[in-house]
C-alpha cells in the first residue's frame, strides 16, 4: 500500500509555548483566529479525548460547519482530532462542492518550545477515506507541490477579467 | 473551501485585508452559481488532474490571451499537433475550455468560470491556515501586550 498523502504546514510563532496553547484550547481566543478573515462561532469546545469543538464559520448569509472530535489532549505539547465537514446539525457531510474531498482528516498540532518562540507543526491526512476521496486529496497536494504558481498568474488575470465592475472599489 | 477540508470547505482567498477576503467569498458564490451547481460538483475533481499537468497549465495561460487553434498553440511548445490535441481533450473533458464543433480548425477557448471555481478551492485550502496562524501572530501580539500590562501593574 502507497503512503496516504499528508498536508503539512509549520509555523514559528513569537510567543512562548504556554501562550500559543491557550491560544488554541481557549475558546474565546481561538475564535478571534481561526477561519480566514470571516466571523468564527465555536458552539462548543469541549478539550478532551472524546469531545468535540463544533466550529461555524459564517460571511454573509453563508455559513460553513465543521466537527472537531479530539482524539488526544496533551498540553502544551500535542493535539490531535478528527477533522470532519458537517451539516448544519453536526453530521459528518460531503461538501457539495466537491463530494470526493476526504470527509474526516486526522489533524495532528505539535507545539515545541524554540527558546521564548514556539514551532507549532500541523499536519492532516485522510482518514477512513474511500479511494476517491484519497485520490481527490493527494491530486490537491501535488498541485499545491509543483508549480501551481503559473497556474495562479493565468487564473489571477481571468479572475481580474470577470471581476471587472463586480467590485467598485 | 470544500475539496477543502474538512470545513474547508471553506471559500477563502487569502488577502490580509479582510474585507477583501469576504468580497471573495462572496465573488466565489456568485460564481458557483453562475456556472450551475450541479455541473460545478460533476467536474472538480477533472479539473484538477487537467490542471496538474504544467503543459496544461502553459496551454490554458496561451488561451487567456484569445481563442487558438491547434496549429497556433502547438507552435511556441515545440509539441507535435496530434500531443496538443491529446491536452486539449483533457481540458475540453474537464471543462476548461470549449471549441467550435463546426469549423475545420476548430479553435479552442477558455471557459473562465469553471478555471476560477477550482483555483479557489486550492487557493483556498493552500491559504487556509496561513492567514489564520497570520491572524494568530496578531492575538498572540496582543496577548503578549496584556500580560506585560498585568507584570507592570
Amino acid at each position: 500500500m502507497s503512503e496516504l498523502p499528508e498536508y503539512k504546514f509549520d509555523h514559528v510563532f513569537d510567543a512562548p509555548r504556554d501562550m500559543v496553547w491557550r491560544a488554541w484550547t481557549d475558546p474565546k481566543l481561538l475564535s478571534r483566529w481561526y477561519g480566514p478573515g470571516i466571523e468564527t462561532i465555536i458552539h462548543a469546545y469541549d478539550l478532551k479525548p472524546g469531545g468535540a469543538w463544533l466550529n461555524e464559520m459564517k460571511w454573509g448569509d453563508k455559513a460553513d460547519y465543521s466537527k472537531m472530535a479530539f482524539q488526544e489532549v496533551t498540553p502544551p505539547e500535542k493535539l490531535v482530532w478528527h477533522h470532519s465537514s458537517t451539516d448544519s446539525d453536526w453530521n459528518i457531510a460531503a461538501n457539495p462542492m466537491m463530494p470526493d474531498w476526504p470527509r474526516t482528516l486526522l489533524t495532528t498540532v505539535l507545539f515545541e518550545e524554540q527558546g521564548a518562540q514556539t514551532m507549532v507543526r500541523l499536519s492532516q491526512i485522510p482518514i477512513d477515506a474511500t479511494d476517491a476521496e484519497i485520490a481527490c486529496f493527494a491530486k490537491m497536494m501535488a498541485g499545491m507541490d509543483n508549480g501551481w504558481g503559473s497556474g495562479y498568474a493565468v487564473i489571477d488575470t481571468v479572475l481580474a477579467e470577470m471581476q471587472g465592475g463586480e467590485q467598485g472599489d | 473551501m470544500g475539496c477543502i477540508y474538512g470545513h474547508q470547505n471553506l471559500v477563502w482567498r487569502s488577502f490580509p485585508d479582510n474585507a477583501l477576503t469576504a468580497a471573495a467569498y462572496k465573488y466565489n458564490h456568485i460564481v458557483m452559481e453562475q456556472i450551475g451547481y450541479m455541473d460545478a460538483s460533476v467536474n472538480l475533481d477533472a479539473v484538477f488532474a487537467a490542471l496538474a499537468d504544467p503543459t496544461r497549465r502553459a496551454i490554458l495561460s496561451r488561451l487567456a490571451d484569445g481563442q487558438a487553434s491547434v496549429k497556433d498553440i502547438a507552435a511556441p511548445f515545440e509539441m507535435s499537433q496530434p500531443a496538443v490535441s491529446k491536452h486539449l481533450k483533457v481540458l475540453e473533458r474537464a471543462g476548461l475550455i470549449e471549441r467550435d464543433i463546426d469549423e475545420q480548425r476548430r479553435p479552442a477557448r477558455l471557459k473562465a468560470a469553471k478555471m476560477a471555481v477550482a483555483a479557489d478551492w486550492l487557493a483556498e485550502f493552500q491559504k487556509f491556515w496561513g492567514t489564520s496562524f497570520d491572524q494568530l501572530d496578531d492575538v498572540l501580539t496582543s496577548m503578549k501586550a496584556a500580560a506585560e500590562r498585568s507584570e507592570d501593574a
